[in-house]
């Protein structure tokens, strides 16, 4: 969509809901006085209107955070559309500004890959950007077949894992992502298996961006977005998977749930990126850019 | 020339080893009204498998997706779709993981706002059931190609329409093709009517697997040179996932996000609306295809009610019948939803006998004939006669019932 | 397409094993050319049996497994190879009929 169709036409202005106006007039619709993408800054969180401000998640909720980090981190969000499915992380997703495709259980992967086909035929000369955002046991469970088979044919959109290690919005079932020998619901022994390599599948299947962290910078947060959602624009696909705890299922007070990210990452979640030869040349050629650009001025 | 997608690397159509100057055969077409592509373009007959017919519909319906996972008796076609993609006929086409992962693909495909084709056959419709259920919900118009195939173990790939009985509540648009010439026709219709903005809604031409998709049989087909106007993605009752509207919350599929007694309304009116656009379609099926059904000797006091291949070996009972001076009369269903309640009515209101044959065990069109006579009709609707399984109803089966019939019912 | 002439029905195939069925008849014989469905598409083909009429019914005839055109059911793998066939046999029943008339009538 051109930012022109978003601009409120000045005679309509005062009538149009005060959301539409502010993000138009203080969000990443504004005016980018000639930039392509968007120009908000993590930094100026709370400064600017984000396209995510209300949602019905639990307090103190790591992945609410995250999410709207996600939002931030797209270049164009006025060409985005999400793709999720049943799990905490609908709840939030569904309440941004940014059109979003609630699927089937399990089916985030297929809808994509037929959505991206369908929005480059429709649209051969604007890019339009598909993000799939789903839960662990959205993606890695009953959505597994899709996810893989998306990545073999290497479809050009992102897939964000919200992995909180637990079946939260169900009422806290361990999932594949879930922790060997940890106790939850459905595995009252604790959990059978080993937590699924989700990073070592992605690599096998020759996506192009991987990238795992936990929301503890979240400048960093929206600049992995940014690179992932630029491969899958010009490359393949691309994978990112995020801790975003679950503080009522894993019973972390409310307080603490930044704290327990930072554990996590140290003990076990550390900021990884693995890219491809290609995707590597076109992300150095994409900064190079954006760093000349800021020079020049 | 599009870009390819589903490589690390953008790839063309050139660099899969099309020439430079390679036109693609959809290019090449003129687009032309529907009515008139229907009715009035000149047709040249010939003689082809149900699997060509629909090769030769889906050449001239402007596609731009279509994906498919294989299955027998279904693969025939879907192999004749990606030539049609080879030919430039339709514009992206992928064989996926398996059928929900198809159905699914080819929902998201239609929420772009582009014309989205499938195909499928029974145990394959069975494994992808939720994502085709959620098909009109989302108000995506799809075109699903059903060849229909025995579902239950033991398996066979025999002709059994029991499949069509569980897309009956959906809100899927649903045709029953009872020959080649129909499964040329019905697709184009139904891509036509699904699109409509007060329908917007996915449709499903079934036929029956082999009889129809493996057998060659007389089909009178438009020039190869028209096609039908491509889906404008700008016109639907809800708006595509394109991201071309003026921001605001866009869950079209989940006005429910959470269970409370407004969004039990939501979706109870939501519901009401997709099956009240099944009915609006009427209007478009009866200028398309001249009529949700066909009738042969109307007022006659022994009459078939049969859709698909049914018909067919009905249509051939009714004709030996009237060799022998005895007139019994036909309605053959074309569209199963919207179910033609009041055509059927009034073509065997003055009936006494009344035989529904089927391809099923279950009887479902029995089910249905019953439901829309029942209190408005004195004539006795017969439990049959029936095969199953990829048995075969041969004329004489029908004629036997009907001899039966008459000294049961004087 | 197969030839029209002397065409008197096409119906789907009466045994209800799916396929089309085109009836040919020149005065009392005549042809039933049947192509059925085949699980391989490739191997769809024409069984062809020659017939004899009792009366004006289209479906009032039998096999006829005795006259000199062929013994036993004819297969045929392409339209053109049964075009040239019905196009011979057409002119032999011809002949056949006059000869027939020709008979001395049995009491």
């Amino acid at each position: 969509m051109s930012l022109e169709t978003l601009r409120p036409s000045p005679a309509f202005k005062d009538v149009l809901p005060v959301e539409y106006k502010d993000l138009v007039d203080h969000g990443p619709y504004n005016n980018r006085n000639g930039k392509d993408s968007q120009s908000v800054k993590v930094t100026d969180m709370g400064k600017f209107k984000e396209v995510i401000e209300e949602h019905p998640m639990c307090a103190g909720c790591a992945m609410t955070l995250f999410i709207r980090l996600v939002y931030i981190g797209m270049p164009n969000p006025e060409h985005s559309i999400v793709v999720g499915t049943a799990g905490c992380g609908r709840l939030a997703i569904s309440q941004a500004s940014v059109p979003f495709v609630y699927g089937n259980y399990g089916d985030t992967n297929a809808v994509a890959s037929g959505l991206k086909r369908g929005l480059e035929v429709r649209f051969p000369n604007q890019k339009k950007d598909v993000v799939v955002m789903a839960g662990d046991g959205g993606l890695i469970d009953i959505g597994f077949q899709g996810l893989m088979h998306s990545w073999f044919r290497h479809e050009k959109f992102t897939t964000i894992m919200l992995d909180n290690e637990v079946y939260g919005n169900t009422g806290g079932q361990e999932s594949g992502m879930t922790n060997q020998g940890k106790v939850l619901k459905m595995a009252p022994r604790g959990k059978f298996g080993e937590k699924i390599d989700a990073m070592g599948l992605a690599k096998v299947a020759g996506v192009d961006y991987i990238a795992r962290l936990a929301p503890t910078n979240p400048a960093r947060v929206a600049r992995t977005v940014r690179r992932a959602i630029m491969v899958a624009r010009e490359v393949g696909s691309s994978f990112i998977q995020a801790y975003t705890s679950c503080n009522i299922e894993y019973s972390i007070p409310t307080p603490d749930v930044m704290k327990d990210a930072f554990e996590i990452e140290k003990e076990r979640y550390g900021f990884e990126e693995i890219i491809s030869p290609a995707a590597k040349e076109y992300l150095d050629d994409v900064e190079k850019k954006a760093k000349k650009k800021k020079s020049d001025k | 020339m599009a870009n390819v997608v589903g490589s690390s690397v953008c790839r063309t159509a050139v660099d899969e080893g099309k020439p430079a100057d390679w036109v693609p055969g959809g290019e090449k077409q003129t687009v032309v009204d529907p009515m008139k592509m229907f009715h009035e373009l000149p047709r040249e007959k010939q003689f082809i498998t149900g699997s060509e017919a629909a090769r030769e519909s889906m050449r001239r319906a402007n596609i731009d997706i279509a994906i498919a996972y294989p299955i027998t008796p279904q693969s025939e076609s879907m192999q004749q779709a990606g030539y049609l993609y080879d030919e430039g006929y339709i514009k992206e086409y992928y064989r996926a993981e398996e059928e929900i992962g198809t159905f699914s693909a080819i929902s998201g495909a239609s929420r772009a706002g582009v014309r989205s084709l499938t195909a499928t056959s029974g145990p394959g419709l069975m494994r992808g059931l939720e994502a085709v259920s959620s098909w009109p919900g989302a108000r995506t118009p799809i075109i699903m190609l059903n060849m229909c195939r025995v579902i239950n173990t033991p398996l066979a790939i025999q002709p059994d329409n029991i499949e069509m009985s569980f897309l009956l509540n959906t809100g899927i648009l649903m045709l029953h093709a009872e020959n080649q010439q129909d499964f040329y026709d019905y697709p184009l219709a139904a891509i036509m009517a699904s699109e409509q903005v007060d329908v917007t809604l996915p449709a499903v031409v079934s036929t029956d697997g082999f009889f129809v998709t493996h057998a060659r049989g007389p089909v009178s087909i438009t020039p190869e040179e028209y096609k039908l106007p491509p889906r404008d993605g700008w016109r639907s009752a809800v708006p595509a996932m394109d991201n071309e509207n003026p921001p605001a919350r866009l869950s079209r599929d989940a006005p429910i996000q959470k269970s409370n007694f407004i969004s039990y309304h939501m979706h109870s009116s939501w519901q009401q609306e997709v099956f009240a656009a099944v009915e609006r379609s009427a209007k478009y099926f009866r200028a398309y295809l001249g009529g949700l059904v066909e009738v042969v000797n109307p007022g006659a006091e022994d009459f078939i009610i049969a859709s698909g291949c049914a018909v067919s070996q009905a249509r051939e009972a009714v004709r030996q019948e009237g060799e022998k001076g005895r007139t019994v009369g036909l309605v053959k269903i074309k569209t199963i939803r919207p179910f033609p309640t009041e055509e059927i009515f009034e073509a065997v209101k003055g009936a006494k006998r009344i035989l529904v044959p089927e391809f099923n065990q279950a009887g479902w069109l029995h089910k249905e004939v019953c439901s829309v006579l029942y209190g408005r009709t004195t004539g006795v609707i017969k439990n049959g006669p029936r095969v199953y399984g990829g048995m075969t109803m041969p004329t004489e089966m029908i004629l036997e019932w009907l001899a039966d019939f008459r000294k049961e019912v004087k | 397409m197969l030839i029209q002439d002397n065409l008197i029905l096409t119906r789907s195939d009466p045994t209800g094993n799916g396929g089309t069925q085109f009836i040919y008849r020149v005065k009392d014989y005549g042809l039933a050319a049947v192509s059925r469905p085949q699980e391989e598409i490739a191997m769809i083909h024409w069984e062809v049996e020659i017939v004899k009429f009792s009366g004006e019914n289209t479906t009032s005839f039998e096999i006829c497994h005795t006259t000199e055109l062929a013994t036993k059911t004819l297969k045929f793998y392409t339209d053109k190879s049964l075009n040239e066939f019905l196009e011979k046999s057409f002119q032999y029943f011809e002949e056949l009929g006059s000869l027939e008339k020709m008979l001395p009538q049995e009491p």
